[in-house]
């Protein structure tokens, strides 16, 4: 990309409306049927064939506990009330004072031809275990909730680089020009910690960021034109934009770039159609509505929005991140009070629709093509706060992956003996983001971004993608 | 290259005649006399063979096993997009089929990559078409298209030359009354009229102080988990808008941006600049405190040398740069300039600092210093009696007087509460004298004798003049300090590892870009940035008026003479017309660094006033389109279009400076937030309609209307806005309450009269021109089934209204 002003690479990658004389003599000879076709978000191959065509990336945010799900740690139980040995060789730990270990109250149980571990708190989950691939060995780099989401969303613990969906809307485009390529379901009490820049675009342009959609009113900002004008009148006033752009438009290269907004307002007047009737639930059949839970008020929330999940990547929405907390406190997976009770909260309101989702893709055929990430920012420690709670720990946690062609059944990693860091087949943060691009058709290697005198990627210049889970 | 070949068919390859070009061309400026990558130097056979870190570079018959052959056939060098043609590596592999004879001299001033040469003073070329000429701009312009065969297009109109001219150096259209006056002036005089005009509003500096802000990366709060707010903030971005509109010299506003505490007669004003450094990211509970303090050192690094060297140094933090012939060891020695800086905290909280001359500093601290202490000996007093008359308060004599509706000292825990000393009190304690201490005083008062009441009045009385009496706080500013002449070492870091501290390095800057000069050290800090910014400013730096010279003609033009206006390395894009640059740059720094004698020569030149007519005869001969013989239309800034827009309804309050505005913003983007609302203090309608750049920039929320059209993001120095056109950008045009408003306001704006005459109407205040008769006829025919205020929405969501024709 050496030696290229921005505009000029905007055009290369397809990803922009340029003022090129190319992009002019392109369009004047036919070359686009019309202006939408070099949206930025037009669908762009992969670097390889790959089965998952779109991402569901459900955020458990606060950070659940790993040694009270998806990590059974015996050890710890036994040591129960007793201080963490080798306190001193994590500095980390020394700074945080940990309480004494806390064994966990939790029952695990094997399920499925796997026999793979799961905590009672995940009844329903558990039994889709050879569905699911478990990374016991994640890790990260920052202990605050803060560094750590724009770390699992942008790679880096420093704010100002884009988003994994930003890095897939722009790798990949997306398949429906009338929905955004990357959606964001904020829980219903609350954006995270950040805020926005955890689905910003950062260096990208604007085009790429994450859309927030919300479930309740207008899905997207704007969506609706004001009181008292109809869509006739709406309908009317386009016709007029583009008659004034037809009665004196100049006649240069810009003319593509002038032709594409008047191309984005129709987008947007179809968008009016297409993005309520994306997060529309009224024709789900019953038996449906109650896969995803929503028959019941535990589970109605969060099981809307994976059934909306599941309607926008069937529509061909690139990559949907769903978050599960909000706010800040016990409205999240922040269990520094305690564990059981915050835990049975979030697990209790997610276990069946995520089970859902995944039985209704299965169903659906979908499950192959659609790559499912559960995460949260980091895990929690096997030490205790406050009594039964406990403090954040990036140094090993599960996350798991399901779907768009990952081998289920499988555990992948291991943390030590009482569930605190990741010693066996550790994953970092940026190998978890290398593979999920690899699952979606794309090198991290080769998808780069020219800013600042480099070429960025979303893994910097770190990750290696988990063989295993292939 | 072509006819090389067929030469070296009949006689094999010589080193200085063949080689030693390609060499020089594609490789020494990495692997050369300055600078030698990996211990590489290609400038002789000898040095070649001896190669670098990865051992000999040449064996004399085996290509295979000539690295310098290899790495450049399989593409792996040079680095980056532009590689050496297959023709020309030919050359080098028969050179070594060939024994790879010949000794060349390693000549010491391999050619240096232009723009790291001092541009010279040169001579406008003469034109044969010089009626054309209004500027010397022009003649390098036209020169070249004169050589190319190309005759530039027309002049604009002049409403189409009034309205660019406005929004370009003002950011706001021409009122009614302007356009008028200027279409009415037939003077030649009219235009350059208007631009010496422009150029004294005040309005010219908020327009381009938002320039240098985008470079700068300003932001007002620190992004991250709490985003707090970066206190005074504020004041720097009026600086630079009074630097602007001031024409402070460029060599001047650069050196109080890196080292205003340091210059000599330093005061708030200088201070304040400095704000430039600290404007950063600023993660108040870091991951790895290590880490993240070179990381904060890294962005101070990163946008000094990209907005003001525009060269790529923060690539070099690892390892030597891969494109640039930066070394790691450069880097460290720049940092090392930044290295003394401390950021002024209280743990998670960020702070201020006051500025001001030492003398009025100085003199500030001693009259406040004085003031506490008479202030504090009269509190003393003061609570002394109230001390005694509590005592009688609480105690057994006065329960008549309880009785009497004192009921809350029936408590014993508020008692105990009071007769406790105020920084020996628990919290319950504090909650509960916070709850009663009104009554307490009335209760005190109604107890003491009367020489104690007048005693305490007179105290009080005392107290009340000595704060009256007070000098005013100078104000504060959002800075860091330096603490002495002694900081601590730098090390280069293996990696940019900080765990990993390699040889120690000495402040410098680049050694292919020359030298620091001497560090004057003071009591009060080192005197490094002085010494960096001594560095930039001088004649011989090659960079800082290229650079600068290049960006005005980006802002004006759309596009720098040089296109990769933040990079003018080895890897960015040559000059499209380096007679030009160079010229610029060198009549900048003579003319004094003066901002507005640069917008001068380019404003009032031929070129600026072109149409954008288009002219097929003339592209074919310019393929790149690189010639400037036609005016480029593009898309408008976001605050521009705000500005414009609340101009164009009748509702910009022009309120300059001061603390920042929070405009209203939607619901459903305050939820975005872990707690909807934190850090944006709504501002009234009237505040609100302000103009943008004294919107709160505030790291993790933004304005729709500004974000949606590519508002930069503020993590680092953004030299160019992207253009993006979306399907949300357009809702937000259309349907959002800000445009949807402002539409309302001008319908109003032009009231009652024939639906022609309101079309004409609009179209003068939207786009600053007279309807032709199809647009009247199109207008009307809306306005007989649809609302003003709806055909109002239409022209401010126009293309031509977005554009800057």
């Amino acid at each position: 990309m050496a030696g290229h002003s921005r505009r000029e690479f905007l055009w290369e990658t397809g990803a922009g409306f340029t003022g090129t004389a190319l992009t002019w003599l392109l369009s004047q000879s036919g070359f686009f049927a019309n202006a939408a076709e070099v949206s930025p978000l037009a669908p762009k191959k992969p670097h390889f064939a790959a089965k998952a065509k779109s991402c569901i990336f459900l955020f458990m945010y606060g950070g659940p506990s790993q040694v009270d799900t998806w990590d059974p740690k015996p050890t710890l139980n036994k040591y129960h009330g007793e201080p963490m040995p080798n306190l001193e060789s994590d500095p980390l730990l020394k700074v945080r004072k940990p309480g004494t270990l806390l064994g966990s109250t939790r029952k695990f149980k094997r399920y499925g031809q796997s026999g793979i571990e799961v905590s009672d708190l995940y009844p329903v989950l558990g039994e889709r275990i050879d569905d699911i691939a478990l990374i016991r060995g994640t890790w990260a780099d920052s202990f605050a909730h803060g560094s750590g989401l724009l770390q699992m969303n942008t790679g880096f613990i420093r704010q100002g680089y884009p988003s994994l969906g930003s890095w897939m809307a722009y790798g990949l485009g997306t398949e429906n020009q009338n929905l955004p390529a990357f959606v964001v379901l904020l829980d219903h009490r609350g954006g995270p910690i950040s805020g926005p820049p955890n689905w910003s675009s950062g260096f990208m342009p604007a085009a790429y960021q994450g859309t927030q959609f919300r479930t309740a009113g207008d899905p997207v900002l704007f969506l609706e034109p004001p009181k008292g004008t109809t869509r006739e009148e709406q309908r009317d006033q386009l016709n007029l934009l583009a008659k004034l752009h037809q009665l004196r438009g100049p006649a240069g290269p810009e003319n593509s770039e002038l032709n594409a907004r008047i191309a984005s307002y129709e987008l947007a007047f179809r968008m009016q159609t297409a993005a309520p009737e994306a997060v529309d639930l009224s024709k789900e059949s019953e038996a449906t509505r109650k896969l995803y839970g929503i028959d019941n008020e535990r589970t109605e929330k969060f099981g809307k929005k994976c059934l909306i999940a599941r309607r926008l990547i069937e529509r061909g929405v690139r990559f949907v991140q769903l978050y599960s907390g909000g706010g800040h406190g016990d409205d999240n997976w922040d269990a520094h009070g305690n564990v059981d009770k915050n835990h049975e909260h979030h697990c209790g309101s997610t276990d069946k629709p995520i089970a859902g989702l995944l039985d209704d893709l299965k169903s659906r055929g979908l499950l192959d093509e659609t790559l499912i990430v559960w995460a949260g920012e980091f895990g929690r420690t096997p030490t205790s706060q406050s009594r039964t709670g406990r403090d954040h720990s990036p140094r090993g946690f599960t996350t798991w992956m399901a779907g768009g062609g990952v081998k289920g059944g499988q555990v992948i990693g291991a943390t030590d003996d009482f569930g605190y860091a990741a010693v066996e087949g550790k994953v970092h943060v940026h190998d978890l983001h290398a593979t999920i691009l690899h699952l979606m058709g794309m090198n991290h290697l080769q998808l780069t971004y020219f800013h600042a005198g480099r070429n960025m990627r979303l893994t910097d210049v770190h990750g290696n993608v988990i063989e295993r889970l292939l | 290259m072509k006819f090389l070949l067929f030469a070296l068919a009949a006689s094999a390859a010589d080193f200085t005649t063949h080689v030693q070009p390609i060499l020089e061309k594609h490789c020494t400026s990495c692997h050369g006399a300055t600078v030698q990558m990996g211990g590489l130097d290609l400038r002789t056979p000898e040095a070649i063979r001896k190669g670098g870190s990865k051992g000999a570079a040449l064996v004399a018959g085996a290509v295979g096993k000539s690295l310098v052959y290899a790495r450049i056939a399989d593409q792996t060098m040079p680095p980056g997009a532009k590689k050496v043609p297959s023709s020309e590596a030919a050359v080098i592999r028969q050179w070594i089929e060939a024994g790879a004879t010949g000794e060349g001299k390693a000549s010491q001033a391999a050619p240096k990559h232009w723009a790291f040469v001092a541009p010279r003073r040169n001579q406008p070329p003469r034109v044969r078409n010089a009626g054309w000429v209004r500027t010397p701009v022009d003649a390098f312009l036209l020169a070249r298209m004169e050589a190319s065969g190309i005759r530039p297009v027309r002049e604009a109109s002049k409403e189409t030359l009034l309205r660019r001219v406005y929004l370009d150096l003002i950011g706001l259209p021409p009122s009614l009354e302007e356009q008028r006056a200027f279409a009415a002036d037939p003077s030649p005089q009219a235009y350059d009229r208007v631009v010496e005009a422009l150029l004294n509003r005040p309005e010219y500096g908020e327009r381009w102080a938002r320039h240098w802000l985008d470079l700068v990366r300003y932001a007002e709060s620190n992004g991250y988990e709490r985003d707090g707010a970066k206190p005074h903030a504020w004041r720097y971005r009026d600086w630079v808008i009074d630097a602007f509109n001031r024409d402070k010299p460029y060599d001047r506003f650069v050196t109080e941006q890196l080292a205003g505490d340091e210059v000599e007669g330093s005061n708030a004003e200088t201070q304040i600049a400095t704000t430039f450094l600290r404007l950063g990211t600023w993660d108040d509970e870091p991951a790895e405190p290590m880490l993240d303090r070179y990381d904060q050192l890294d962005d101070v690094l990163g946008v000094t040398s990209a907005a003001l060297l525009g060269v790529t140094l923060r690539c070099a933090r690892c390892h030597d740069h891969k494109f640039e012939p930066f070394t790691q060891k450069d880097y460290y020695r720049t940092l090392a300039v930044f290295q003394p800086l401390k950021r002024p905290q209280d743990d998670r909280k960020d702070l201020d600092r006051l500025v001001g001359t030492e003398a009025e500093l100085a003199a500030y601290n001693k009259a406040k210093e004085k003031a506490d202490g008479e202030v504090a000996e009269r509190k003393q007093k003061i609570d002394r009696i109230r001390r005694d008359v509590m005592k009688r308060l609480f105690s057994a004599e006065s329960k008549a007087r309880r009785t009497q509706g004192l009921t809350w000292l029936d408590h014993a825990e508020t008692v105990l509460a009071f007769a406790t000393e105020a920084g020996r009190r628990t919290k319950e304690q504090k909650a509960l004298v916070e709850k009663f201490n009104s009554q307490l005083d009335t209760a005190i008062e109604e107890e003491g004798t009367t020489d104690e009441r007048s005693q305490m009045a007179l105290l009080k009385q005392e107290v009340a003049q000595i704060d009256a009496a007070r000098p005013k706080e100078p104000p504060r500013a959002y800075i860091w300090f330096e603490e002495g002449a002694s900081p601590v070492a730098t090390r280069l870091l293996v990696r940019g590892d900080p765990s990993r501290p390699g040889e120690e390095v000495e402040p410098g800057v680049p050694a292919v870009l020359g030298g620091l000069p001497e560090v004057k050290t003071t009591a009060r800090s080192s005197g490094r940035r002085l010494a960096l910014a001594r560095w930039m400013t001088a004649a011989e730096n090659p960079l800082t008026a290229r650079v600068m010279v290049n960006r005005v003609w980006q802002w004006h033009f759309g596009e720098g003479i040089v296109p990769s206006e933040n990079d003018f390395g080895v890897n960015g894009q040559r000059p499209a017309n380096q007679e030009l640059l160079d010229w610029l740059a060198v009549e900048f720094r003579e003319s004094g660094w003066s901002m507005k004698q640069l917008h001068r020569l380019m404003v009032k030149s031929s070129a600026y006033r072109l149409s954008a007519d288009w002219d097929e005869s003339n592209a074919k001969k310019d393929a790149g389109g690189v010639l400037s013989w036609r005016w480029k239309p593009r898309r408008l800034e976001a605050e521009v279009v705000r500005d414009m827009t609340l101009a164009v309804s009748g509702r910009l309050n022009g309120q300059q400076s001061g603390p920042s505005i929070f405009p209203a913003l939607p619901r459903a983007v305050l939820e975005g937030q872990s707690v909807p609302g934190s850090g944006w203090n709504t501002s009234n309608d009237e505040q609100s309609a302000r103009r943008s750049v004294y919107i709160f920039a505030k790291r993790s929320l933004a304005v729709p209307e500004l974000e949606l059209l590519d508002a930069p993001d503020t993590t680092s120095s953004c030299e160019q806005r992207t253009v993006s056109t979306t399907g949300p950008q357009a809702l937000t045009f259309l349907n959002g309450d800000f445009t949807n408003a402002q539409a309302r306001h001008l319908a109003g704006r032009i009231g009652d009269k024939p639906a022609s005459e309101q079309v004409r109407q609009v179209f003068r205040l939207a786009l600053a021109r007279e309807a032709s008769d199809s647009e009247v006829a199109a207008g009307v025919e809306y306005l007989s089934r649809r609302p003003l205020e709806s055909f109002a929405l239409v022209l401010l969501n126009a293309n031509e209204y977005f554009y800057l024709n």
